[in-house]
């Protein structure tokens, strides 16, 4: 639109260091939050999923439908009742996160062969040993999969809040709109890009020390 | 391929989008019919909630009788309205006067013959619990010394030239002499800014002057507009924001029409009703930002349009 | 009255389904683009994806696209569109296009991967020249991890598309953008309604297409309301 601003002012980037690394601490705080709060509703939903199978089908097919509603029309849906806060960000980020976490959770322990479950049955497991010591290390690849999903997928989400008042680099992607400045919105939206790929290759780097029987992936 | 029923969907499919792209293509601009009011012809552009605000669109239609043929929402004076003005998409857009790009991209600013706007002039309007003495007296300092000329320079250093607001600010305080720095721990402050630069500006300068102060002053600016921004205040969610006396005070009265062109006037006024909810509006500065509404020089000279009332003649 | 209350009245007041703000003419707005960029996105990925996949080169790449792609904020990039492209609408069909790529290509290059080589084998056997095989006996092979990716690019084209009211343009993310603007909580709602119906029609018509693609005897083995699981194996459950 100005065709004279130049995609990247290098001077605006030096002199902004510690705004665009407030931006920056800011994304990273609300998906650590999105993340760790979602496995912490998602790790007990799921147990309780996978045991009882009748709930399997309905629960997986109405996270799966939930999945589809698009972010902002569910931070919409939560504006009226919990208003411009930071709450209102977080109960929508966090939706997503155990969405898909907990079909990896189920996913995961499904996952692991009938056989080796017996055979500690058999060597005398009670079944809250078997389980944390059987059947999560042996579904944790898949769970795994999950946060790295999760994690990435909100990244990008947290951008979308910046119209909710929070944002992270999402709001230098909005003040690049507001002012008709370049240089913001780049670094905005490529910070954004980055952190996501950096996140995933070290949460795949503790994927891989969490599970070092698999070999390498 | 061999299902006849998905071959039978992708035809339809198909055939459905070449329908559609055909349809969705032919709208246009339809050719302006003579005899009708000039506005009737147009398409408004400005921010979303103009069509509800008594200074902008309800305003238009109240106090001159004006019909616009739709209205597109686009941002508050901002780059979205400007671009849409040059592409043709609106014919008449809101702008800011203090809007340091008018002059430079050549735009037209019709008339408020009728005089719907008031004293929008800048006021500072916070929680008192949180403004205390000391932040009160600066404040109405710094709006003492504020004139219009300055909001309008520095619009454009921020518009034109891209200068930060916080840089911007924070030269304009050491300009007429007012300290940034000074310990803290006197207390916490969160400044608000509406959703375009001349509030972040200003919302910086009340901030960093607090700053001086001594005051722990954190910020949320693009927070949104009015709608937005004065309930996070009622709630407590921010402690201050750079308003404009003379709309904030419709705003509050629901549209009472009591607003004036004399900003102490219309800031007691605006106080009245203030009080009630804990909040106070401090002393208004002499810098003033009305609604404009702008035309490009093009359309301007197509109908011979010098006052906003031009537009209820037939053209 | 509860805000549901005043949201069913919203719906059944006359005045909001006229003219160009409108229900129907947003709708219209919102399937119309979501459509063409998704359409315009297959055009362009397919044979990008299916010709890598029919080679087996660019493995990494195709895979790793749709990983960088998942990584690519949307707000970003319309932003972005209209620094390039002004705006209206073009900027919004762009941006959208870009968003759908990435799933699409790399759903078809798994896809494509997927197929059993002795399959290939035989059709060569059976003196099919490559491309006949190629359209004839591995694309109908693959078909419904190919649909798979479109389904999923669908989706996003239509939360996307929410987005895009941020940008000045139109659809039903107008009545998100506008309420929020306006505070006006319930046509904030009924918007967030409209938007959640539509997406999840989207991925209801989608999954029935990728039903409709799959051969008989491999429907009961798909999983048909799932999420992606591994990042790398996400192409394959329909997600």
């Amino acid at each position: 639109m100005d065709a004279t601003d130049p995609w990247i002012r290098w001077d605006w980037l030096g002199r902004h260091t510690d705004v665009i690394w407030q931006a920056l601490l800011q994304h990273i705080q609300l998906t650590a939050i999105a993340v760790v709060g979602g496995l912490l509703v998602a790790v007990p939903v799921g147990l309780v999923v996978w045991r009882w199978r009748a709930l399997r089908n309905p629960v997986l097919s109405v996270a799966g439908v939930l999945y589809t509603i698009p972010s902002l029309a569910l931070f919409a849906l939560l504006v009226p009742f919990t208003g411009l806060t930071i709450v209102t960000a977080e109960v929508g980020l966090i939706s997503y996160t155990i969405l898909i976490l907990v079909r990896n959770i189920v996913v995961g322990l499904d996952g692991v062969p009938a056989e080796i479950r017996e055979a500690a049955t058999g060597m005398g497991y009670r079944p809250a040993r078997r389980l944390l010591t059987i059947d999560i290390p042996l579904a944790l690849p898949v769970i795994m999969a999950g946060v790295r999903l999760a994690t990435v997928t909100t990244i990008g989400l947290v951008t979308v809040t910046a119209l909710l008042g929070e944002g992270g680099l999402g709001q230098l992607i909005l003040s690049g709109l507001i002012q008709d400045f370049k240089t913001p919105l780049v670094v905005g939206a490529a910070g954004s890009v980055v952190l996501a790929v950096v996140a995933d290759v070290l949460l795949a780097g503790a994927q891989r020390l969490a599970t070092p029987w698999r070999g390498g992936r | 391929m061999r299902d006849w029923g998905f071959r039978a969907i992708l035809s339809g499919v198909l055939g459905l989008s070449l329908l559609a792209s055909a349809c969705g293509s032919s709208g246009g601009g339809s050719p302006s019919t003579t005899g009708k009011p000039i506005a009737s012809q147009m398409i408004l552009g400005g921010p979303p909630e103009c069509p509800q605000r008594p200074f902008c669109e309800k305003g238009l239609m109240d106090k001159y009788g004006l019909t616009f043929k739709d209205f597109k929402p686009l941002d508050a004076g901002g780059p979205l309205t400007k671009a849409a003005l040059d592409r043709g998409d609106i014919q008449i857009g809101l702008l800011f006067s203090s809007d340091g790009s008018i002059a430079a991209k050549g735009y037209v600013v019709l008339n408020d013959d009728k005089h719907l706007q008031n004293a929008d002039n800048v006021v500072p309007v916070g929680r008192q619990a949180a403004l205390k003495a000391d932040a009160t007296a600066l404040l109405n300092q710094i709006d003492g010394k504020l004139t219009t000329a300055d909001l309008a320079g520095m619009n454009k250093s921020a518009d034109i030239d891209k200068q930060d607001p916080a840089q911007i600010a924070s030269d304009y305080l050491k300009k007429i002499g007012v300290s940034t720095s000074g310990g803290s721990g006197k207390g916490k402050i969160t400044v608000a800014g509406f959703n375009f630069s001349e509030s972040s500006i200003m919302a910086q300068i009340y901030g960093q002057a607090l700053k001086g102060l001594g005051y722990d002053v954190s910020y949320k600016l693009n927070l949104g507009n009015r709608e937005v921004v004065e309930p996070a205040l009622e709630k407590g969610d921010i402690d201050l924001y750079p308003g404009y006396a003379a709309t904030e005070l419709e705003f509050i009265n629901k549209g009472k029409g009591e607003a004036t062109p004399d900003p102490a006037a219309t800031v007691k006024l605006l106080n009245g009703y203030l009080q009630a909810k804990g909040l106070i509006a401090l002393d208004a500065s002499g810098a003033q930002d009305q609604n404009a509404f702008a035309v490009t020089k093009a359309t301007a000279d197509k109908w011979h349009l010098v006052n906003l009332s031009d537009l209820a003649k037939n053209g | 009255m509860t805000i549901f209350g005043q949201v069913v009245q919203w719906f059944a007041d006359p005045a909001h389904w006229d003219g160009s703000f409108g229900i129907p003419n947003r709708l219209w707005e919102h399937v119309q683009m979501s459509f063409l960029a998704t359409l315009t996105a297959a055009v362009l990925a397919l044979p990008v994806g299916v010709v890598l996949g029919h080679y087996g080169r660019g493995g990494n790449l195709a895979i790793n696209i749709s990983n960088v792609g998942r990584a690519v904020p949307s707000f970003g990039i319309l932003v972005i569109a209209v620094q390039l492209f002004g705006i209206g609408a073009p900027p919004a069909f762009i941006a959208l296009v870009a968003l759908a790529v990435p799933p699409i290509v790399t759903n078809a290059y798994v896809g494509m991967r997927d197929v059993d080589p002795e399959l290939k084998e035989a059709a060569r056997g059976l003196g099919m020249r490559e491309h006949v095989a190629l359209l004839r006996v591995e694309m109908p092979v693959a078909l419904p991890v190919i649909m798979a990716g479109i389904r999923t690019a669908g989706v996003q084209v239509v939360a996307t598309a929410t987005l895009a009211a941020v940008v000045a343009w139109g659809g039903l993310g107008r009545y998100i953008v506008d309420g929020f603007a306006q505070r006006d909580d319930v046509q904030i709602f009924a918007g967030a309604i409209l938007v959640a119906a539509l997406a999840m029609l989207a991925e209801l018509a989608l999954a029935g297409l990728q039903w409709l693609a799959t051969p008989r005897p491999m429907r009961a083995s798909i999983r048909w309301f799932s999420r992606p699981m591994r990042t790398d194996e996400l192409v394959l459950q329909g997600g």
